[in-house]
């Protein structure tokens, strides 16, 4: 997919095929930022006179891949999403889901035309973050009122939120029992998150990888949000305690200069309160929002170590378990004597 | 075999040919950015080969008198009597890397048991100390890690 030498034949025979018009391909880039999945820039003439550019979405070749995700599973969450215009974001097009199309599964979307929000804080001095912030707040804000129904079922729902949060803890113990080594990290944070679970609030969607780097900046300053693929029905508090994390390893962070600023803001925009959304289970979600990504790293790490898996990504990635750990303990609170 | 230069200095020095031979004639991005992690990935190798042996063997050494001592204050759990059995049946003594690792890890379940059984007992002190163990574990994790960041997004 990202061979400039053949995609470009490959991808105009796709969509002449989907849009029952010639598409000819004028110029075709692989794009770096990308960590899961391999992407490329096309720029795309139509029969009609209309021109365009396009975004591919696919997997990486067999065990190059630093996490394993469905693109089947991607491609039916954005169409659901793009239906129900539930949020900014860029239409997903077309879907090669065989990968006998375009060399692997792939999925094809509209471009952006703009920056990352990772591209504009980084340009910022520390006194300029105000608006980045709230921006940031309102859109993560955006994410958590869509309506659960929108997705319908092409990413699973949970019964409540009591089953479903037991069961993300315990994902941790799932993810030290799949592992090539022990780890008592896991096993630690999932004792402490067991017995110091908040209060519960409604399900929603949960981005999982909601940071910066995933929020495009239109002309107008308006956001699309991008990268779905780790989305999932969930506690909205996910996604707090997973930018914290994140915005930890890979600043700036909007955060950390003033979660008090930060909670109020969402609070405001979400409607939840404060026995729901607060510093405490800042430090709780903190902890346990990163198990989707960390066990999908760690997942390719025990890959690697079992000789199925290999490639810069994986092993560039094992430095982000370390982040992971530094932020479970910093999450989970030591008792006092 | 030969022992000087060490291995991180071997490994250091392909880090400064891959930095200052061969990135300043890359172009391609998506490359320079590969080249980047290399960078990082070397470092970290570096580190992890001067100390990974004796680290593993300091805290296998830790997390395996702990396991014993929560066993002695608060009593056993059949999980905790399975993973001393475990350790002490494996090779605790080999050099070899792969021996280490393995006993290593042979040696965290003891760790993970034994947390779980504080926590199950309330016992605070016996928490605290887990606790300090696994922030030796970080610590080494984190002079491996050094300076880190995502690169190449935004």
């Amino acid at each position: 997919m990202i061979d400039p030498n053949v995609m470009p034949g490959k991808l105009a025979a796709f969509l002449s095929e989907h849009e029952g018009q010639r598409a000819t391909i004028t110029a075709y880039e692989p794009m770096s930022g990308g960590y899961s999945r391999l992407m490329a820039k096309a720029s795309v003439s139509w029969a009609d006179g209309r021109s365009e550019h396009l975004v591919l979405r696919g997997d990486p070749p067999p065990g190059r891949a630093m996490m394993e995700t469905d693109r089947a599973t991607e491609w039916a969450l954005l169409s659901a999403l793009g239906r129900a215009e539930s949020i900014s974001m860029p239409q997903a097009r077309y879907f090669d889901a065989t990968g006998d199309e375009l060399g692997t599964k792939c999925i094809v979307l509209d471009f952006v035309e703009g920056r990352s929000l990772q591209s504009h804080i980084n340009e910022c001095e520390p006194g300029e973050y105000g608006r980045h912030t709230f921006d940031l707040v309102d859109t993560m804000a955006k994410v958590h009122s869509i309506d659960p129904d929108d997705v319908g079922n092409a990413i699973a729902r949970p019964n409540d939120w009591s089953t479903y949060l037991s069961g993300l803890i315990d994902r941790f113990r799932q993810a030290d029992r799949a592992h090539a080594e022990s780890n008592p990290f896991l096993r630690y944070v999932a004792e402490w998150l067991d017995a110091n679970k908040p209060a519960p609030l409604p399900l929603r969607v949960v981005h999982s990888d909601f940071q910066p780097a995933n929020i495009m900046v239109t002309a107008d300053g308006s956001h699309q949000v991008i990268d779905w693929e780790l989305t999932h029905i969930g506690d909205p508090r996910e996604d707090i305690g997973y930018y914290a994390v994140y915005s930890a390893a890979s600043g700036p962070s909007l955060i950390m200069n003033d979660p008090v600023a930060f909670l109020a803001r969402y609070r405001e925009k979400t409607g939840f309160g404060e026995d729901t959304v607060n510093l405490a289970t800042l430090g709780f979600f903190s902890s346990l929002a990163a198990i989707s990504v960390y066990a999908q790293i760690l997942a390719g790490a025990a890959a690697m170590s079992n000789g199925h898996n290999s490639g810069i990504m994986t092993t560039y990635t094992l430095n982000a378990l370390t982040v992971g750990h530094a932020n479970f303990m910093g999450g989970c609170v030591a008792p006092t004597i | 075999m030969l022992s000087k230069p060490t291995t991180p200095q071997i490994i250091l020095d392909c880090r400064r040919e891959l930095l200052e031979t061969i990135d300043p004639v890359v172009s391609d991005p998506t490359v320079k950015i590969a080249i980047q992690m290399l960078e990082n990935v070397l470092r970290n190798c570096a580190e992890r080969s001067a100390h990974e042996i004796a680290w593993m063997r300091e805290e296998s050494d830790s997390m395996v008198a702990f396991a014993r001592d929560v066993k002695s204050t608060v009593g056993s759990s059949p999980e905790i009597d399975v993973a001393i059995a475990s350790y002490e049946k494996g090779d605790n003594v080999t050099l070899h890397l792969d021996a280490v690792s393995d006993s290593y890890s042979r040696a965290g379940e003891c760790l993970s048991v034994a947390l779980e059984r504080a926590f199950a007992t309330g016992h605070t002190e016996l928490h605290l100390r887990g606790r300090e163990i696994l922030a030796l574990r970080l610590a080494h994790e984190d002079a491996i890690k050094g300076d880190w960041a995502f690169v190449g997004r935004g």
